[in-house]
């Protein structure tokens, strides 16, 4: 995606600007700003707002593509601001045009409300619900089953692959692809003891069916996670729910048997 | 809009769908004809010899091509994990709708230009 044709040192950055308080509809402001190597669309966000307009607001934190907030529309694409280097980004003119990750209500500027995109993950019950009897020991995964989770855990919920999704511009309730990517991981994850009603919550009206392949998300991602894959896997899975929970309780029975529990009080003084 | 092959997939299975479904209430109109004997059903029929309706056919032919060979794609993307060469299916589908457009469009244009009885 570099753009070898642009050999300024200085770009022009179009960014679009709403304020709430003052503004009836966005509107886009341009900047110059000095072109050094390795600078990256986020060091430029924060050039502008330290030296030219303190008033531009855009969600930021580790600067190194690991705590998800700086994702936005670049060129009409999602990504994150801090990983990706502004010459990459820049047209003929050394041009690049910002604006916030769409289909969400816009707080402010680059700053979009993100309570919908919460509130499906959420749903998904994104956390681990173990069987009743657990072993002592640590709750072993052989690496074929580590595998078959498809590094999910990596996902940072920058929110750029649900941003990206046109079934969500269409469909708000849509659950969408980051929270069935986070079902997906506790689906297939053995110590997870309730496969069967996840399977039948993402199955419903608002989940996997609802996907298109459109594969926005995966281009979207930038940890090169693969939604749509997790998603075709969760429909086949959807429709043998009760034969994979009967799977499931039989692979935690072995667990339990293969690693000593605690069965009687400890001894001894 | 977020521009992609997977929407430009998407927009066109749907809009190609309802060219479909609107040509077939057209189809069922002309062909229904039968029952009401020879004279009805060739006026009807003959509606749809003028120049203009038969380009139109030609895009009917394309809609038609487009929804079959996006519609394989889709059932391959269900059963395949295509992700590698997810844009290259939809080029391979669209070229192929195109190829065969031309291929059977070229006589259905000869014949709006009288060149082809």
């Amino acid at each position: 995606m570099a753009n070898r044709s642009f050999q300024g040192n200085s770009a022009t950055i179009r960014v679009q600007r709403f304020n709430p308080d003052v503004d009836e509809k966005a509107y886009f402001d341009e900047f110059s700003i000095h072109l050094e190597p390795g600078t990256t669309i986020l060091d430029a966000l924060r050039e502008i707002k330290s030296e030219q307009d303190g008033s531009l607001t855009y969600r930021r934190s580790c600067r190194h593509a690991i705590c998800g907030s700086c994702a936005m529309n670049i060129n009409g694409k999602n990504m994150l601001a801090c990983n990706q280097p502004l010459k990459d980004h820049l047209d003929r003119r050394g041009r690049i045009t910002i604006r916030p990750l769409p289909y969400q209500p816009i707080i402010k500027d680059l700053v979009v409300d993100r309570s919908v995109f919460w509130e499906q993950y959420q749903r998904v019950k994104p956390w681990l619900i173990p069987p009743q009897d657990v072993p002592e020991k640590e709750f072993r995964m052989s690496p074929e089953e580590v595998e078959a989770l498809k590094d999910a855990e990596k996902c940072i919920m920058c929110g750029a692959c649900y941003a990206s999704c046109q079934v969500i511009g269409l469909n708000r309730r849509y659950i969408g692809p980051h929270a069935l990517l986070k079902a997906f991981q506790k689906i297939l994850d053995p110590r997870d003891s309730v496969p069967g009603e996840r399977l039948a919550e993402v199955a419903g009206d608002d989940g996997v069916f609802r996907c298109h392949t459109i594969f926005n998300c995966i281009d979207a991602c930038p940890k090169e996670l693969n939604p749509t894959q997790a998603i075709e896997t969760l429909r086949k899975l959807a429709q043998k729910r009760q034969a994979f929970e009967a799977m499931r309780r039989e692979r935690q029975k072995s667990l339990i048997v293969s690693t000593p529990t605690r069965t009687a009080e400890p001894s001894g003084d | 809009m977020y521009k992609s092959t997977g929407f430009v997939s998407f927009f066109l299975r749907r809009f190609t769908g309802l060219v479909l479904v609107l040509y077939l209430g057209v189809h069922m109109w002309v062909i229904g004809a039968a029952t009401k004997g020879a004279e009805t059903f060739n006026t009807r029929l003959e509606l749809f010899e003028s120049p203009v309706l038969k380009i139109l056919e030609i895009l009917l032919l394309a809609a038609v091509l487009y929804h079959g060979f996006d519609g394989i794609r889709l059932i391959i993307v269900h059963y395949f994990d295509v992700t590698d060469y997810r844009k290259s299916l939809f080029y391979a589908a669209f070229a192929t709708s195109a190829l065969l457009t031309i291929v059977g469009g070229i006589p259905l244009l000869l014949y709006a230009l009288g060149m082809w009885s």
